[in-house]
């Protein structure tokens, strides 16, 4: 897969159909990529897929100017049909290279069931549903579904939808959907005091860097509500309330956008359980609206538009 | 000869301390590791501890901060001054990348312009800090002036040499602490031999490496060179990570906040990361990101070295470990272009 995304990002820039490429690359420490962007068709031969491409690449086309070939997997295809939808970007103006996901592993989850930071770790490596850990030259296996991202545990598309070029044999979803996190469920059964709670004691650790909101490829606000400074909808201070309002208010602006990527969850450098939030939404706009963000390029966004049957009595 | 503690005296230690100071140290029992009030009993993080991820900058520039209280009534506006806090930390297991750090920010604070609110903390506070004996793979402290074990920059230095912290007393402020405390035994030349040992092999687990010989003139030169810088940044995705968890960044905004006629003054943290601060009425002189992300490089490696002769970065490699995209500081560092004089 690997060598055929090189090829084909290689003669893409060298044909000259696309001004840049957006994939992944080796990262600088152990079991970690970054974004590859670039337009030098040399440093194609740098791109790598592997179990560790976490990332949303989609995030970074809104500031793109070009035509752009974009390594997508299933849960980028879907932020990439989102923002067609929402004319964000051009269908024209891109090359997917799609690539079958089995899922991404999540160090985190990793470091939790070992007692082991992640470089400290020798090595990681996955066989189909097997991912064997190695630390002081010791070798632990796991099943995938241990390790794997939670929003990968509840991916709906493996195999993006939309694409120009297919990397790789096409995945079908896991006949075993697992939505909910652990948090998810935790927080269900907690009563609306203690869930208050626990959200005080969640969101007080916030200290707005933003990096929920900028990696997400469904916040492509200009400039955001909490920049407005008259009115100003919530104070800059990083209180608990304030925090507070600002995931309520980001987290209905991405309702019908939100694909449940889980980026804004796993960048969070105070480990707020943001996926607790955007997933719940994300239930509710299907339960609502049967809409399920980035499915259908064809289909209008779902928060800018309404059907009369819809309409409330207040609106009829 | 130096003083010597059992770990598993350590509790006690910091509850004699706590009868002076508001003792700090490693906890992860917010969720996230950051230096937090001693609860009076658990010392796991001599366990878990690598670094904290909230810098201990936290605790004299805090994330948000009321500056004062101020009323308006007939005659206009009152101000009530802050009531001095007189509050005197202890930061138990400070690393020296961090400790550095502190005194990096200090240079700024207590410049020109004597920060009161920074000032009257830092002061009051006592730091102790605790050597690393397994470094991250992010960290580069070797290549930033300090190494894992320094205790150039802290009042007490504990090094690890085993079931015993080896004590060293580095200030005044230290030596008093020690000569109060109960349960210390004398180090044994053998402990001396071990801690040497043990500051050794430290050391030689930094393997990240960063050499920044000329970096100065390098960015100096290099300021206009907007396809490296756009090239360097086309990554970054604006958050503010890298500056408001870094140690030696003390950027703040002000804020003010009336309900009622009342209301207060307060700064929180900023970054030069995000658009916003540098928005004027007129224009944005860095809009762009490429200009957002040199600004942040300079300022530590161009403009601070300018300013106080001393990088502004430690190496406590938190800006790698904790980025989204895993922006490289070391990486951006080594690819800045040696210019030829006079080339264009």
């Amino acid at each position: 897969m690997e060598q055929k995304l090189r090829q084909e990002a290689k003669a893409l820039l060298e044909q000259k159909k696309i001004d840049w490429i957006i994939g992944f690359e080796a990262g600088s420490l152990k079991f970690t990529t970054t974004p590859l962007i670039t337009k030098d068709a040399a440093d194609t031969e740098r791109l790598v897929i592997n179990p560790f491409i976490t990332n949303n690449l989609a995030s970074f086309l809104t500031e793109m100017k070009g035509r752009v070939a974009i390594v997508a997997k299933g849960c980028e295809s879907r932020s990439i049909v989102s923002l067609i939808q929402d004319n964000k970007v051009a269908r024209e103006d891109l090359v997917i290279l799609g690539v079958p996901c089995p899922g991404i592993i999540d160090l985190a989850k990793i470091e939790r069931l070992v007692g082991k930071e992640r470089d400290e770790l020798d090595d990681i490596s996955r066989d189909g549903d097997k991912v064997s850990v190695k630390v002081n030259g010791k070798k632990k296996d796991f099943t995938a579904s241990d390790v794997l991202f939670d929003h990968c545990l509840a991916c709906e598309l493996p195999t993006p939808q939309e694409y120009d070029i297919l990397l790789g044999e096409e995945r079908k979803p896991s006949p075993e959907l697992k939505v909910s996190g652990q948090n998810i469920a935790a927080l269900k059964e907690l009563t609306s005091t203690e869930r208050w709670a626990s959200w005080e004691k969640e969101l007080s650790r916030c200290i707005r860097c933003y990096a929920c909101r900028n990696v997400c490829p469904a916040c492509f606000c200009q400039r955001c509500f909490v920049e407005e400074t008259e009115p100003q909808w919530v104070m800059p201070m990083p209180r608990w309330q304030d925090n507070l309002i600002f995931q309520i208010i980001r987290n209905i602006h991405v309702a019908g956008r939100c694909t449940d990527c889980g980026e804004c969850e796993r960048v969070c450098p105070v480990n707020i359980p943001l996926r607790s939030l955007t997933r719940e939404m994300y239930d509710i706009v299907d339960e609502l609206f049967k809409f399920k963000s980035g499915m259908d390029k064809d289909a209008l966004p779902l928060m800018v538009h309404y059907e009369q049957e819809e309409a409330e009595d207040l609106f009829r | 000869m130096s003083k010597k503690v059992n770990k598993k005296d350590i509790a006690q230690l910091l509850k004699e301390w706590s009868q002076q100071f508001n003792v700090l140290a490693p906890s992860r029992a917010s969720g996230v590791a950051e230096m937090t009030e001693w609860d009076g009993k658990d010392t796991s993080f001599l366990e878990w501890y690598r670094n904290t991820v909230v810098p201990p900058k936290a605790s004299f520039l805090p994330p948000m901060e009321e500056m004062f209280r101020f009323r308006k009534d007939e005659e206009g506006y009152r101000i009530e001054p802050p009531s001095k806090n007189g509050q005197k930390q202890l930061l138990f297991g400070v690393r020296p990348c961090d400790a550095r750090a502190m005194a990096i920010v200090d240079m700024t604070f207590e410049d020109a312009y004597k920060d009161p609110y920074y000032l009257e903390k830092r002061r009051n506070a006592v730091l102790v800090g605790m050597g690393c004996t397994n470094p991250c793979e992010s960290c580069f402290c070797t290549s930033m002036g300090t190494t894992p074990t320094d205790s150039t920059n802290v009042d007490l230095m504990l090094i690890d040499i085993g079931d015993y912290f080896l004590i060293e007393e580095v200030t005044a402020k230290g030596k008093e602490l020690l000569a109060k405390a109960s349960g210390l035994k004398e180090a044994t030349k053998s402990d001396e031999a071990e801690a040497e040992k043990s500051k050794e092999t430290s050391y030689n687990k930094v393997t990240r490496k960063l050499d920044t010989t000329g970096i100065k003139d390098r960015l100096l030169e290099s300021f206009d060179d907007e396809e490296f810088w756009t090239k360097t940044a086309a990554k970054c995705i604006s958050c503010g990570i890298c500056t408001l968890l870094c140690p030696t960044c003390y950027c703040f905004d002000i804020n003010d906040e009336m309900v009622k006629g009342e209301g207060a003054r307060f700064r929180n943290w900023d970054s030069c990361g995000f658009p916003l601060y540098t928005k004027m009425p007129m224009e944005n002189p860095r809009s762009e990101k490429w200009r957002r992300v040199r600004q942040k490089v300079c300022h530590k490696y161009e403009f601070y070295p300018m300013a106080f002769d001393v990088i502004a970065c430690t190496g406590c490699g938190r800006c790698i470990r904790l980025c989204p995209v895993n922006w490289d500081i070391t990486q951006v560092i080594e690819s800045v272009p040696q210019k030829v004089k006079g080339a264009k």
